[in-house]
């Protein structure tokens, strides 16, 4: 439970797609390897056969891209587009993740980090989306053209199975108190001073800043 | 056949002509493979650039019905090159007999032999010069102008290579090229080999197409020797065995001519059908017909009547009238028949001009369908234009069983005899054709007992003793029964000479008669085909060994099912010897004599005499040798080409005779029907069509387009025309025409391609096109289903190929011209 | 057990289809509705119902005209891309080295449909099956010809073991002369299935030229799917190490609760 004082930083409705988004991709992670791996045929096995598996993934994959949708429309616009000059200085400095760094450079409520991290999602998961409808339904399509769409989406599989560990670890023990924000939508003051200065600034000179037991200051001057 | 499918393969050079084996008979090209991995030439002659082209060594296109010409030009080339087997030709055949100065060859008599009135020959000059004593004159140096050997020559003296490229449209190269590689086979040590089907046989001289190959096989000395001779691959499994037992109106079972009503007593008939010679030498077997009329008629009607009487019972032929399929059809179409037995045929399909076939079918009271399926004759009145409230048949559908639901033999092209055994029960209320004609058969000699009738003895008296009534009262036929009835068996106790042994022998009351040779002509034999005596004895079912011996190495398999005649694989292998009795090729000698045991080795020995004896071995000819001079058929001693009844050129380059002067022509006037209809050389029909198979279908389709399997591989009616056609008319690959004769009309999927080219006759440019023949409306998609109906699996498109061919056919069979006749097609629905 | 092949040699072969009929009904294949084409061929291709098709060619110039009789059925490679696609292993090398299919374990996926570089695997979207001719594993398991073999009334189909067929092959290449050559031994890992051709590859409609696993496959199956694992159990040991190393992104601790208005200094 949020304590006073505490901070809004997501919606219920970015709740919800982050966690169809999460959702259906662990999902379609594991019945992926399920049919990637015969060592890993027997997760078939948990959801009534290898043909079943295949339909929770096919199907799975359909809620991907709903998810996808949703999220790419949602966060489009604060994660979507890299402000300069900061964004950049933030990553000249890696975000000061990799090594000791004074002041990190201020940024808003996305670090680029993030926003790269949105952008590769919204890119590989559309071409896990495509290549795995053309798997799915290679009616009429040439055989040469269907063919790569294996290897793509392999390759999609890569880099998404890479980055959800990256997100793992940064969401959680990484950045300790991040994970509530994606939980209850409650962080500390501290943790967004810490991670989005120039958000947090920006969200208190306008007022719109929600303080867990206070109204807002907009609301407040009614 | 004379030989069998075994034997090709010791074949040099085989000519396929008239057949395509490949698609049709696949099996036969086991052999023919066989022969080509030793070595041999594969020639095909076709319109139709077929399977069997593709694997041919050399291939040359004919236009439809143009085949003496073709092979004419094959016996002047051999004439002219002096390139027949001379030892053989004058020992084994008639070419150094003399004939009748008086004879006319065609050349000298616009195009006729001579004594042709009307359309029939009085064959008085077609006749032989004999001495005081009656023994027919020869010249054994072929050298007198009136011998046979110096007519043929003079004949085909005609058949310029000019003139028969002119007229088949074969280029003059293939034409040498076709000859050069088939006469090679001329001689002692070299075996040339003919394989021929329907596309000789169904012409307006389909028999004479045949008889030219005979003599250019006599020519060479390619009879009676393995991997040679003359093999007819018959169009259906069966038709061997079912024109042995005289399926056809013209014979009784063994090839007896049926007695015709001017014949008042055995004792004519004997006299007519046995024919006599005044050869010293000659065997001339058919001396023995008594013997085999009188077994037959024992068979027939048992012992409990005199053989005069039986003779007297024995339906006979009116003179003068044939009872051919085509002749059948048209006094059905004129209302002549009051009812039909379909028996396993589909004549709605499977007749020539359909069309008045189909109408034929309604003139009748009622027809019964005997089938395995529905078909287009059982459903005729509902079929395309017809209209069932104005047509009065009452059909009966009896079903009955396949040929895997019942016991039996079917005789092979190669006369093998082979039991089957039965595999399943048939379904339903199927039964073997057997019980259901045993059934009829009971009922009707009921109402002849009651009513009687006109020579109702015919039927009352006639023995069918084949097998057991149960006791639901349905009569079971016994094919055992059947099998050795059709054998023969001793009547009464017998002293004769057993042929095995040489030593007099009793052979018992109530036993299997071993061989032909011991039938009697005094009533104390039966047989119901003395072809097939000795195929059932005492030793059991011959046909049903399957031994795989082969002491000869040349593949006969003498202990395999059994073959007529005396289970002799090799035909006229009397004449595979020299007159001395050494075998032409001691490395391929189907018989061998043995000086120690003073016989003959290896297959069973045909005609041929102790070596030396001077027996001439073709003992079936009174004369005992090889007719290449042929006064017997209709239409003339010598094959004599005419064009097809239905053909594209105004005349016949030949001579000014333009068809075949002996058939019937139903289409004139009060011959046949306003249906029969001919358009030669008619603008409106500018392209020839021959009809053929595909190895997906069996003959009308009726037991290949219920198969899915098979339907799926072709579903249905197809015209394949020429590049050059297909350009000239618009025609796309795949799209669907009309094709269309003066008969009648259908549509097919247009093949587009270069296996058909257009012809060069005579300067002019002829393109042919040509038809399978399996399909009919009923299994289509488009016809309408009651609800009983049974709905193929996979539908087939298109209707019968017969509804285009003519109604008109060979003079000696009446076997139908539909290889050769005229169409045009289409865009589709185009008038 | 001894490793045998099927040789078809087209020399022989005269386009009789006892080989398609008879695989049908060896393995009891539903027909489908067809119409004719313009050709003898059909099926047109293989099919999921079709796991043998014979193709019906012709090749014409000015003086003459050929007319190939091939029959294409599965290749049987022994490197063969489908049972490296197949994620289940219903696609499966048998003890006979030919590719055996277990239905049962088929899902549908289609990935061996996109992998043979024959394009010889066909989907039923009936039965959610891919289906192919499994070289009649049921027969020669029992020592028995493949039904298509059994069926050849000519001997253009053989079946033996493969030493001696591709001596058969080569010495009728050799009869054959001319532009003769042997099919299916040089290709992925060697064919189970080896053609005696008469003409050049390039003739022949549908043969596939210079058959190879695809670079698809083999990018997919043995670079990128070992990646994926690569790159996971990467990331994962540099998070571990990276908290170990370099701490987690704490919040700063002067950065009180109580003291929002401070943020930001």
């Amino acid at each position: 439970m949020p304590e006073k004082g505490m901070i809004k930083v997501t919606d219920g409705f970015e709740r919800i797609v982050h966690w169809m988004l999460a959702g259906s991709c662990i999902l379609l992670f594991i019945t992926g390897l399920g049919m990637m791996y015969r060592e890993l045929n027997f997760i078939g096995n948990l959801m009534g056969g290898l043909v079943a598996l295949k339909y929770v993934h096919n199907f799975t994959g359909l809620l991907f891209i709903v998810s996808l949708v949703l999220a790419a429309r949602m966060w489009w616009h604060e994660a979507g587009k890299f402000s300069m000059p900061e964004d950049l200085e933030w990553m000249m400095c890696a975000g000061g993740y990799l090594w000791h760094v004074e002041k990190v450079p201020e940024i808003g409520k996305y670090n680029p980090g993030q926003k790269m991290f949105f952008l590769t999602v919204i890119g590989c998961g559309a071409l896990m989306g495509v290549t795995g409808l053309v798997m799915w339904f290679p009616v009429g399509l040439s055989l040469g053209f269907v063919r790569w769409m294996y290897p793509l989406h392999a390759l999609g599989f890569v880099v998404f199975f890479a980055f959800f560990f990256v997100h793992l670890y940064l969401g959680t023990i990484g950045n300790p108190g991040t994970v509530m924000a994606m939980i209850d939508g409650w962080a500390t003051k501290a943790w967004a001073k810490k991670q989005h200065p120039k958000w947090l600034k920006e969200m208190e000179e306008s007022g719109k800043l929600e303080v867990y037991g206070e109204e807002t200051k907009e609301a407040a001057s009614h | 056949m004379t030989n069998h499918y075994i034997d090709f393969q010791w074949s040099d050079v085989i000519l396929i002509m008239g057949s395509n084996p490949a698609s049709n008979h696949p099996i036969s090209f086991k052999w023919i493979t066989k022969a080509m991995e030793k070595g041999s030439k594969l020639v095909c002659v076709d319109p139709r650039f077929t399977q069997s082209a593709a694997k041919a060594h050399l291939y040359a296109p004919l236009r439809s019905g143009t085949d003496i010409a073709f092979l004419g030009g094959m016996i002047k080339y051999i004439m002219d090159n002096k390139l027949f087997f001379k030892e053989y030709v004058k020992n084994y055949t008639n070419a150094s007999f003399l004939v009748n100065p008086a004879f006319k060859l065609p050349g000298e008599n616009r195009g006729v032999f001579s004594g042709l009135t009307g359309n029939k020959y009085d064959k008085a000059t077609w006749s032989y010069q004999t001495d005081a004593a009656g023994v027919i004159k020869k010249d054994p140096t072929l050298q007198n102008p009136n011998c046979v050997f110096q007519l043929l020559k003079k004949h085909y003296s005609r058949y310029n290579m000019d003139v028969v490229s002119r007229i088949t449209g074969t280029p003059k190269e293939k034409l040498l090229e076709v000859y050069k590689t088939y006469s090679s086979t001329t001689g002692p040590s070299r075996a040339g080999n003919i394989l021929y089907a329907m596309g000789w046989t169904q012409h307006t001289v389909g028999v004479q197409n045949i008889r030219t190959m005979s003599i250019i096989q006599l020519l060479l000395g390619n009879v009676g020797i393995p991997g040679a001779g003359v093999q007819a691959l018959r169009g259906e499994s069966n038709v061997q065995g079912s024109t042995d037992h005289a399926l056809l109106f013209h014979i009784l079972p063994g090839y007896l001519g049926t007695p015709r009503s001017s014949l008042n007593t055995l004792k004519e008939y004997n006299e007519k059908r046995t024919p006599k010679t005044k050869e010293p030498k000659s065997l001339n077997w058919w001396k023995n017909f008594p013997k085999y009329s009188a077994s037959f008629l024992r068979s027939m009607y048992g012992k409990n009547i005199t053989l005069d009487g039986a003779y007297n019972l024995l339906p006979k032929l009116e003179e003068g009238t044939d009872y051919s399929w085509l002749t059948l059809f048209d006094h059905m179409y004129k209302g002549q028949f009051t009812g039909f037995l379909a028996w396993g045929m589909n004549p709605a399909a499977s007749g020539a001009s359909s069309n008045k076939v189909r109408q034929a079918l309604g003139k009748v009271d009622w027809m019964v369908n005997v089938n395995l399926f529905d078909n287009e004759t059982g459903s005729f009145w509902r079929g395309p234009g017809m209209d069932p409230a104005k047509i009065k048949t009452e059909v009966f559908m009896l079903p009955c069983a396949s040929s895997v639901e019942k016991e039996g033999s079917i005789s092979n092209s190669g006369r093998w005899m082979q039991w089957r055994y039965k595999a399943v029960n048939p379904p339903g209320q199927a039964l073997p054709d057997g019980d259901i004609m045993s059934e009829i058969f009971f009922k009707v000699r009921d109402l002849y007992r009651k009513e009687g009738g006109p020579n109702a003895g015919a039927i009352t008296r006639l023995t069918w003793n084949y097998g057991k009534f149960s006791a639901d009262g349905k009569y079971h036929l016994d094919v055992h029964a059947i099998a050795k009835d059709i054998n023969g068996y001793f009547l009464e106790d017998k002293e004769l000479v057993d042929p095995a042994t040489k030593q007099k022998k009793i052979f018992k009351k109530g036993t299997l008669v071993p061989s032909f040779a011991l039938l009697q002509d005094d009533g104390s034999t039966s047989s119901g085909n003395w072809l097939y005596c000795a195929s059932y004895t005492e030793k059991g079912n011959m046909a049903a060994r399957r031994g795989k011996k082969d002491p000869t190495g040349l593949g006969l398999y003498p202990e395999w099912s059994w073959s007529w005649p005396l289970n002799r694989r090799i035909i006229y292998n009397g004449a595979s010897v020299d007159p001395s009795g050494k075998p032409w090729n001691p490395r391929r000698a189907p018989i061998k004599w043995d000086d120690v045991e003073k016989k003959w080795k290896g297959d069973v020995p045909d005609g041929v005499g102790n070596p030396g004896s001077g027996r001439p071995p073709f003992i079936m000819k009174p004369d005992g040798v090889a007719h290449l001079f042929g006064p017997g058929l209709a239409d003339g001693p010598f094959p004599e080409h005419y064009e097809p009844l239905e053909c594209p050129v105004e005349k016949n380059l030949m001579s000014p005779q333009k068809s075949n002067p002996t058939i019937k022509h139903f289409e004139e006037k009060g011959v046949g029907t306003e249906l029969d209809t001919i358009a030669s050389c008619d603008p409106r029909y500018p392209f020839v069509c021959s009809t053929y198979r595909v190895s997906e279908h069996w003959q009308t389709g009726v037991l290949t387009r219920w198969l899915p399997w098979l339907a799926e591989m072709q579903p249905g009616m197809f015209v394949e025309i020429s590049d050059e056609l297909a350009k000239e008319r618009g025609f796309k690959n795949g799209e669907t025409v009309t094709v269309r004769s003066s008969r009648g009309e259908l549509e097919a999927v247009a093949i587009v391609t270069p296996r058909f080219k257009p012809f060069n006759i005579d300067g002019n440019t002829i393109h042919q096109v040509g038809i399978p023949w399996h399909f009919g409306w009923v299994t289509t998609a488009t016809r309408k289903y009651s609800p009983n109906d049974k709905k193929p699996e996979i539908f087939t498109f298109g209707d019968s190929a017969n509804l285009l061919t003519p109604f008109a056919g060979d003079p000696n069979t009446m076997i139908p011209e539909s290889k050769a006749f005229m169409v045009n097609v289409v865009k589709k629905g185009v008038k | 057990m001894s490793e045998n092949i099927k040789l078809f040699d087209t020399s022989r072969c005269t386009g009789c289809r006892g080989c398609q009929l008879a695989c049908k009904q060896w393995n009891n294949l539903p027909a489908k509705q067809t119409v004719n084409w313009g050709s003898y061929q059909n099926p047109p291709t293989l099919q999921s119902n079709t796991y043998l098709i014979m193709r019906f060619q012709e090749k014409a110039d000015a003086n003459s005209v050929k007319w190939f009789f091939r029959h294409e059925a599965c290749m049987h490679c022994t490197d063969a891309a489908c049972v490296k696609a197949c994620p289940t292993g219903a696609l499966y090398y048998s003890e006979f080295k030919t590719v055996g299919k277990n239905i049962e374990k088929c899902i549908g996926c289609k990935d061996c449909v996109a992998a043979c570089p024959f394009e010889v695997p066909k989907y039923d979207s009936g039965a959610n099956k891919v289906l192919k001719c499994d070289m009649c594993e049921s027969r020669i398991a029992n020592k028995l010809e493949p039904a298509c073999v059994k069926a050849c009334p000519t001997g253009a189909l053989k079946w033996g073991e493969k030493e001696t067929m591709l001596k058969i092959a080569n010495e009728r290449v050799k009869e054959l002369g001319g532009d003769a050559h042997v099919y299916g031994p040089q290709y992925v890992g060697g064919t189970h299935l080896a053609y005696i051709l008469q003409e050049k590859d390039a003739v022949y409609a549908g043969l596939k030229i210079d058959p190879k696993v695809p670079l698809s496959v083999i990018a997919w199956k043995d670079w990128l799917k070992p990646l994926s694992l690569i790159a996971g159990g990467g990331v994962v040991v540099g998070s571990l190490l990276h908290y170990i190393l370099h701490g987690p992104k704490r919040p700063d601790a002067d950065v009180g609760q109580d003291n929002p208005a401070e943020g930001g200094k």
